[in-house]
């Protein structure tokens, strides 16, 4: 049943809520009506059928949208959503790492696989913005680790639930917010894509079915990251009982992501540079949470 | 100084090489010289007397004198004076020496009047094509008067510009033909090293429209205001205001005090619309679309006041030589402050808002940068000279239209970067708004169009010109025979402004670029000027002009 309600919330839950987002966030603060809240599911169905161009001749183009899916999909089946994680017997922190750095390598190979020089350079942006990203995830994970004492992230979010909010771990739950934003690919960090400076960047060959397998397996993304944030860091509710353990992490995701939305509607793009460095000062922040968790606090 | 004197201290100083000197009121000076020694003339008018080059005009005279006239414009802006130097060249062989050494910002204008007329610029350091197609035949050039209008050479595939290489080591990131932020086709070769951008190649004029040649060999006085209205599909009543003052000027047309005030409300209501679209723009092009959103919603009921005012939201068809054909009556002086008031309370929230905004401002600091001298140097106009330090208004500079009877403030900032561009146009859109008022209030009774008896004379000349929401727009009209001009020459603003688009981008980040080009507001259109006479092919429905009226009507 956990498998339904992880593969639920990351495939169905994600998309929806990326037209709530659009609709009562977007839409309202641009004073436009908007699109009904189920037009993801719409564009996803019309992207999957419409016909599969081969614009590139290339296997990893052929294959990338799938890898990144099924990738962020076993992602989301080792993140606890509420409750213990379908697979979380099977793989800790390090393996979820490795998972969703399967989905960015598939972006950038995409964009590298594609002879041009757009999707060259968001690749180049991909590739340096996950190697800032990345590392305050892998930071904020080890210092719950070692608070938990344990690299499992339904321990990690049971110590939480049990032992309270210690210092360190209130510090590094907002150091993941400020690179949330980033990791869901949204303003001012949208900047691999930037529709305005190089027209989607890695994906600007992309069409079809592979267009939408690397829009749906984005919009699962959201709930994926949004659930690490939610369940380790922010337990409450995780003592309900089932069904309302995963209503009250629902809410919460809900929540968080229409916080991104809000940022992502006030906010021009940045260039990479300053996201850069943006990010050099959050991994700061990271790492100093850690050290105060190995001193106990 | 007045035309009269700075006439007389270019007649001692060039004595013989000049060999006419003719001031048209106090502010005009029209010079004819030996051809030979144009370079010296240009020289001392640039760099002695600090003239600015405005545009150059090239004119196939051969069926009067066997010849081509050549003529040059600059403008000294601290004493309202503009300078036509004329300088005939042999219609056997046309052949001028180049001022660009001298005078960088007469570039395009030297090649545009080689691709025209067919006159080459002798040392011109980058002769490449401008204006016509890579497959235009080489010796056909349009504007002669031997050319008819309309022709259409035959194609030939496989042409190509002759486009620059990079620097060693850099490579090339296309921006266009087609962009998605550029609105209309321009192509920018970006070199770029890494992220870094270290030069940048243009090639334009896609959608060249033979506007001038029209104008010369088809129109008559009166349609041209409503063809060249329709240069820009933003700010086009600068244009057919600017050549009508140039026309009524040539002809000494007394235009109606009323009809003054009337064209400068609608001048001002175009800019503060031009600058709402404008910032716009700016927004979503750095994926702020928030701003777009809100400033276009926030413009549209100026667009509806247009509509009341004038009968369309744009392209108001207002201007006629010798006044206008509408009059602003009392009864949408109501209509008028009210939108006004509402467009002032919310620009003046975005007025504190923009520079408060932390991240808006780590991307617009320190970007785009155009040093005070390179703006002199390129000659740039409007906004993006007033971003530069550069305190050029024609509205204050050379007064036209009412502006001499009004209070115009010159919105100047010297940061030199796209903040500094963002900042003069928040700042001119509250001073229009005021602008309007003031013009409201002393809007003398009376006609709003002159009485015109006798037919324009051959052989006149004058030129006008018109601070456009991005810059100085010029005209210069030669009339002629059939009740039309000999000669039309336009000049938008965004013809210099894109000449700055190296110099801008040059040490910025590739993604600096789209906001870098968005932050002097370019019009292609305005620059390119296509004939409006094309008709999709077959497939698509072509409406007959009753059609269209009987749309128009119905809506």
């Amino acid at each position: 049943m956990t498998f339904a309600i992880n593969l639920g919330l990351a495939l169905l839950i994600g998309p929806l809520l990326a037209g709530i987002v659009r609709k009562v966030v977007r839409a309202r603060v641009h004073s436009r009506q908007g699109p009904p809240i189920t037009q993801p599911f719409y564009d996803l169905l019309k992207l999957l059928g419409k016909e599969d161009l081969q614009s590139v001749p290339s296997l990893v183009v052929q294959y990338a949208p799938l890898v990144a899916f099924a990738s962020v999909l076993v992602a989301a089946l080792l993140t606890p959503m509420g409750m213990r994680a379908p697979l979380g017997q099977y793989g800790d922190m390090i393996v979820f790492a490795y998972f969703v750095t399967i989905a960015a390598v598939a972006v950038v190979m995409t964009g590298l696989a594609c002879a041009s020089p757009y999707s060259m350079i968001g690749a180049g942006r991909e590739i340096m913005m996950h190697l800032v990203v990345e590392p305050v995830l892998i930071i904020c994970l080890i210092t719950a680790a070692i608070k938990a004492g344990s690299l499992l992230m339904w321990d990690m979010a049971a110590w939480n639930y049990l032992n309270g909010p210690a210092p360190s771990m209130v510090v590094t739950a907002v150091v993941l917010f400020l690179a949330l934003q980033a990791q869901v690919g949204k303003l001012p960090f949208d900047i691999p894509e930037a529709d305005q400076e190089i027209m989607g960047g890695p994906f600007i060959e992309l069409s079809g079915p592979k267009l939408a397998m690397f829009q749906w397996a984005f919009f699962a993304r959201q709930v994926v990251y949004a659930s690490v944030l939610a369940v380790i860091f922010i337990p409450w509710g995780l003592g309900f009982a089932f069904p309302w353990n995963v209503g009250a992490h629902l809410l919460k995701v809900i929540v968080l992501i229409v916080l991104v939305g809000v940022i992502d509607v006030v906010n021009p793009r940045l260039r990479i540079d300053q996201a850069m460095s943006y990010f050099f000062w959050v991994i700061f922040v990271a790492i100093v949470a850690m050290a105060l968790a190995l001193i106990g606090v | 100084m007045t035309a009269q004197s700075f006439g007389d201290s270019l007649k001692n100083k060039f004595g013989d090489k000049l060999l006419e000197v003719e001031a048209a009121g106090v502010d005009q000076l029209y010079v004819r010289i030996v051809p030979e020694c144009l370079v010296e003339v240009a020289d001392y008018l640039y760099n002695d007397e600090g003239c600015r080059f405005v545009i150059n005009s090239g004119t196939d005279r051969r069926e009067h004198n066997g010849k081509f006239l050549i003529t040059h414009f600059f403008a000294q802006d601290e004493e309202n004076l503009y300078i036509a130097v004329h300088a005939e060249v042999d219609g056997n062989d046309p052949r001028i020496d180049s001022i660009t050494p001298v005078v960088p910002a007469a570039n395009w204008s030297e090649r545009e009047a080689r691709d025209m007329v067919g006159v080459a610029p002798e040392g011109h350091p980058d002769p490449r094509r401008l204006v016509l197609a890579d497959d235009w035949p080489e010796d056909l050039y349009p504007l002669r008067t031997d050319v008819e209008h309309g022709i259409k050479p035959e194609s030939c595939p496989d042409v190509a510009m002759p486009l620059v290489e990079p620097p060693e080591g850099a490579s090339v990131v296309p921006i266009g033909p087609y962009f998605p932020v550029l609105e209309e086709p321009a192509y920018f070769r970006i070199f770029v090293e890494g992220e870094t951008v270290v030069g940048a190649d243009y090639r334009g004029f896609y959608n060249h429209r033979g506007v001038e040649k029209l104008g010369c060999s088809v129109l008559t006085y009166n349609q041209i205001p409503f063809m060249a209205e329709r240069i820009c599909g933003i700010c086009g009543f600068v244009h057919s205001c600017s050549y009508c003052q140039a026309v009524e000027r040539a002809a000494g047309i007394e235009v109606p005090e009323r009809a003054e005030y009337v064209r400068t409300i609608m001048l001002e209501v175009e800019r503060v619309q031009s600058h709402l679209l404008w910032l716009g723009i700016a927004g979503h092009i750095i994926g702020f679309d928030t701003v777009l959103m809100q400033t276009w919603r926030m413009r549209e009921p100026l667009m509806w006041l247009c509509e009341r005012i004038t009968g369309n939201r744009k392209t108001y068809g207002m201007n006629l030589i010798g006044g206008v054909r509408r009059d602003i009556t009392a009864d949408v002086h109501g209509d008028i402050t009210d939108v006004l008031a509402k467009i002032e309370k919310e620009w003046r929230a975005l007025y504190d808002a923009i520079p408060g905004d932390p991240t808006l401002m780590a991307r617009l600091k320190g970007t785009g940068e155009l040093p005070e001298e390179k703006a002199r140097e390129l000659a740039v106009a409007g906004p993006t000279a007033r971003g530069s330090g550069v305190a050029i208004d024609v509205r204050v500079d050379h007064p036209y239209a009412a502006y001499d009877r009004l209070d115009v403030k010159k919105c100047v900032y010297d940061s030199c970067d796209n903040v500094a561009r963002v900042l003069v146009r928040l700042d001119e859109t509250l001073d229009a708004i005021d602008i309007i008022r003031q013009a409201l209030d002393d809007m003398p009774d009376g006609p709003i169009m002159a009485e015109i008896g006798e037919e324009i004379p051959a052989g006149l000349e004058a030129m006008s010109a018109v601070e456009a929401p991005r810059g100085e727009v010029f005209h210069w009209v030669l009339t002629g025979e059939e009740n039309r001009p000999e000669r039309w020459r336009v000049r938008a603003p965004t013809y210099a402004n894109l000449q700055a688009v190296p110099t801008m981008v040059t040490g910025d980040a590739l993604a600096d670029v789209p906001i870098d080009v968005g932050s002097f507001d370019p019009c292609f259109s305005c620059t390119e000027r296509m004939e409006v006479t094309d008709l999709k092919s077959g497939i698509i429905r072509v409406y007959t002009q009753d059609e269209v009226l009987a749309l128009r009507q119905s809506k």
